[in-house]
């Protein structure tokens, strides 16, 4: 097979950080490779360096055997190597068509106007060809979930024709169908000889799509693995540099011993999101929610959380109605969105700011007077036990990684002593070590009498630390599974699609 | 890490530290030029002093991630009032409550009426501007004589010192610190101008929060409307026409960020009027002429602005 990505003794810092150090990474045509890592290990950035959207400190980069310095991500698309990134990346406030051909207007001038026709026409083509034509190449982008805005700009990479594209952390934000639009571009991709670097935090994932896989850990390479060397624990281990200590998943098959109904809904009704969907979430139980991207699992999770109301239909704790989210807040739930750096986090403030925000009520006095002393040690207590990375409680958010965010919004919920918790893919953009310690957690808390609603796209984890699971397909409760050593994902599979 | 800590008291000590430059160049010039120290450093707090006061309430605004451009009119309006109050009564009692009461009313409007209809807080403050505009246009056509409404000047002498600006300025000032930063007020205005869908989530009243930061707002307005009364008794149409651009400079080049959020400062309304009055004056002793004094501030305010984002931006490098 032909080398056709060769990056030489590559470095990059920030600041003080070591994101990358001496870095040899190379592709052929015609394979995925793999990159895993845990959160901060380099991966984002030794493939955002090739793919032209930062500059290395050092080395040297080869594309097709020629040396390679792209200007900008557009510039490298043109010249065949294309990204699709982690984060969202798309303008919300223009057409889809617009964003798929983003830089090159130019081409769809009629005049002094553009041929909006022909670009619709092109663009919702682009969008057929990847398994996305439910998405009206018209519509303005910011109306689209997060899903399918991933997925125009898989379109957008992919009129380019690149030879080599680089898929960062991308489907963790994808569900069922959405990852198989990707895997079958990968795969058609590697067919036709063609080069795939796939980046993802889902071990079972990325062992099943990939030809090779290469770990990373604090900046350096650590291991490639050839296919027929991939082993879970040996992978695990490279990844961590120890070997994974306890399990991963819960290991009981017991039902929760309380049979109390803490959260109870009946008949809700909002749009095609809900549809009379009625269930109770027991103390001390870890109920699963799952299903494909527009299922309205997301929405119920808001609902849940009084931040959206349905239009029919009531939902109670202990017998009493949620109204809003401050009173849901007063009932004891807490919510970690699925979007975690817009509506979990304010990235702008630090640490303490984040975690405080959510339980004033609980160290202020008399609910207005702040003492520092105590908002510190309130603070500092669940930074302490969620083991949060950080030069201080003072840290700005933006500086963590994305594990360390993520156990920052878990801190604003746990301070509070939240009895019910609704977590929508908790673990999503995590790496496996902050991972196992969150289920840890999660299993804690349940083990404590304390409720959670796993809403997660993740069918390992949902089979893996649910009670009980909830299918949801357009809005209605398909079919509630629960929780059985003989549980398979294809059994899980089958009632969402 | 440790760098980046630098860098970050770096970014929060420099307005302090232009403050400190811009006094030392200040005495430099003064000393050089002969000019009577004392009776400057008077001219600079007087000026100061009601930029102060109405930058330090609008800091709740600002944190917010919002702005409000009719605070200027609406001082002119409450100043207006303030000085018919007395005029009726007799009383500065009077006239203080009803500076503040008005200016207080005023940004209750403007916030309550973003909070009915759903609309960025700034887009009523627009329309604000507008009514006001014609507000003093009303009041000094009704109570005026000719284009003026005047107070007597020896009514307000004894409180037209800077000692009296000064407690005053200290008292809101010490008020505003403390609910800025040992009140639930204060932490939660902050919370909502980092991430206001966040703070939604986090169970916020953004809506409530906005009404409580323009009441804030609006006693500042109130007491510098007041203390403008006491500095020049004869208002016009023109009372006040420069302070809503002087009050965004100066909380910019206080080091307050544009976008608001967990990194806002009160002290940024101190330092940055200050900076700027201390500015003015250099530029006044070099016999610049007003043009380029406006210019000047214009250059240092878009350098600061871009400072401030390009740090912000560099915080943001993907990892």
């Amino acid at each position: 097979m032909k080398k056709i990505v060769e990056i030489t003794h590559m470095s990059k810092r920030f600041g003080s950080t070591v994101a990358l150090d001496d870095v040899d990474l190379e592709a052929y045509e015609g394979e995925i490779r793999g990159l895993i890592g845990e959160n901060g290990s380099g991966k984002s950035t030794v493939t955002s360096i090739y793919a032209g959207m930062q500059k290395a400190d050092a080395g040297t980069m080869l594309f097709e055997g020629k040396e390679w310095h792209p200007s900008s991500m557009n510039d490298a698309l043109k010249k065949g190597v294309g990204m699709i990134v982690q984060e969202n990346g798309t303008v919300p406030g223009i057409s889809v068509a617009e964003n798929i051909y983003l830089g090159e207007i130019d081409s769809y001038k009629k005049g002094p106007f553009v041929d909006l026709g022909r670009l619709n026409r092109d663009a919702q083509k682009a969008l057929d060809d990847i398994g996305a034509g439910h998405i009206n190449a018209a519509q303005i982008t910011g109306m689209l979930d997060f899903q399918d805005r991933k997925l125009i700009e898989i379109a957008k990479v992919m009129v380019n024709d690149p030879k080599v594209l680089v898929v960062d952390e991308t489907t963790t934000a994808l569900s069922q169908k959405g990852r198989e639009i990707i895997y079958s571009i990968m795969n058609k991709m590697r067919d036709d000889g063609k080069t795939v670097i796939f980046i993802s935090h889902d071990l079972d994932e990325i062992m099943s799509v990939c030809d090779r896989l290469t770990v990373l850990r604090d900046g350096k390479i650590i291991r490639t693995f050839d296919k027929e060397e991939f082993e879970e624990n040996a992978i695990k281990t490279s990844m961590i540099g120890r070997e994974l200590q306890g399990n991963y998943y819960r290991d009981d098959y017991e039902e929760p011993a309380e049979k109390e109904t803490v959260l109870k809904a009946e008949h809700l009704n909002l749009g095609n999101q809900l549809v009379d969907f009625s269930f109770e979430l027991k103390k001390g139980e870890i109920l699963g929610v799952g299903g494909l991207s527009h299922c309205g699992m997301h929405t119920l999770g808001k609902v849940l959380f009084g931040a959206m109301m349905p239009q029919s239909g009531t939902f109670t704790v202990h017998g009493k109605p949620v109204t809003s989210i401050h009173d849901a807040m007063k009932k004891q739930i807490g919510y970690v969105a699925k979007d975690r750096d817009t509506e979990s986090l304010s990235l702008d403030a630090s640490i303490k700011d984040n975690i405080a925000i959510a339980g004033l009520d609980k160290f202020s006095i008399k609910n207005f007077l702040i003492l520092p002393s105590k908002e510190n040690a309130y603070v500092k207590k669940q930074a302490d036990a969620l083991s949060i990375k950080c030069a201080g409680i003072n840290q700005y958010v933006s500086a963590l990684s994305g594990g360390n965010k993520q156990k920052v919004a878990f801190g604003k919920w746990l301070g509070r002593e939240s009895e019910i918790l609704i977590l929508d893919c908790p673990t999503r953009g995590v790496d496996i070590g902050v991972k196992q310690a969150m289920y840890q957690l999660m299993y804690k808390m349940r083990n404590e009498g304390k409720s959670i609603l796993l809403i997660s796209e993740e069918m390992a984890e949902l089979i893996g630390m649910s009670d009980r699971i909830l299918i949801m397909k357009d809005g209605e409760l398909k079919k509630e599974l629960v929780r059985s050593r003989d549980l398979s994902e294809a059994d899980v599979i089958q009632y969402m699609i | 890490m440790k760098k980046q800590h630098i860098k970050d008291m770096i970014f929060r000590i420099a307005p302090i530290v232009g403050l400190l430059i811009l006094f030392a160049l200040f005495m430099v010039f003064a000393v050089i030029k002969d000019i009577n120290i004392p009776y400057s450093m008077k001219n600079i707090l007087n000026q100061s002093v009601i930029v102060i006061v109405v930058a330090t309430g609008a800091i709740f605004i600002y944190t917010l991630g919002s702005f409000d451009i009719s605070l200027g009119a609406n001082m002119c309006v409450s100043a207006l009032i303030g000085a018919m109050a007395y005029n009726r009564t007799g009383s500065v009692l009077v006239m203080l409550g009803a500076c503040v009461l008005c200016a207080v009313l005023i940004s209750l409007v403007c916030s309550v009426l973003a909070s009915v209809f759903h609309l960025p807080v700034f887009v009523t403050t627009i329309a604000m501007l507008s009514l006001l505009n014609a507000g003093v246009l009303m009041l000094i056509g009704a109570n005026g004589t000719g284009d003026i409404v005047q107070v007597p000047a020896d009514a307000v002498s004894a409180i037209n010192t800077v000692e009296f600006k000064l407690l005053v300025l200290c008292l809101y000032l010490a008020v505003c610190i403390f609910v800025f930063n040992f009140l639930k007020l204060g932490r939660e205005e902050k919370f909502v101008g980092g991430n206001p869908e966040c703070a939604r989530l986090t169970g916020l009243n953004n809506s409530r929060l906005a009404i409580l930061a323009f009441i804030m707002a609006g006693i500042g307005v109130g007491l510098g409307s007041f203390l403008t009364i006491t500095y020049a008794p004869t208002l016009s149409r023109n009372t006040a026409s420069s302070v809503g651009m002087d009050v965004i400079i100066s909380i910019v080049f206080g080091g307050m960020p544009v976008s608001g959020g967990a990194r806002s400062k009160i002290y940024s309304a101190v330092v940055g009027a200050l900076s700027m009055t201390l500015l003015s004056q250099i530029m006044l002793m070099l016999n610049l002429n007003s043009g380029i004094s406006q210019m000047v501030k214009a250059i240092i305010f878009i350098l600061v602005v871009y400072i401030s984002m390009s740090d912000n931006k560099k915080n943001n490098l993907p990892r």
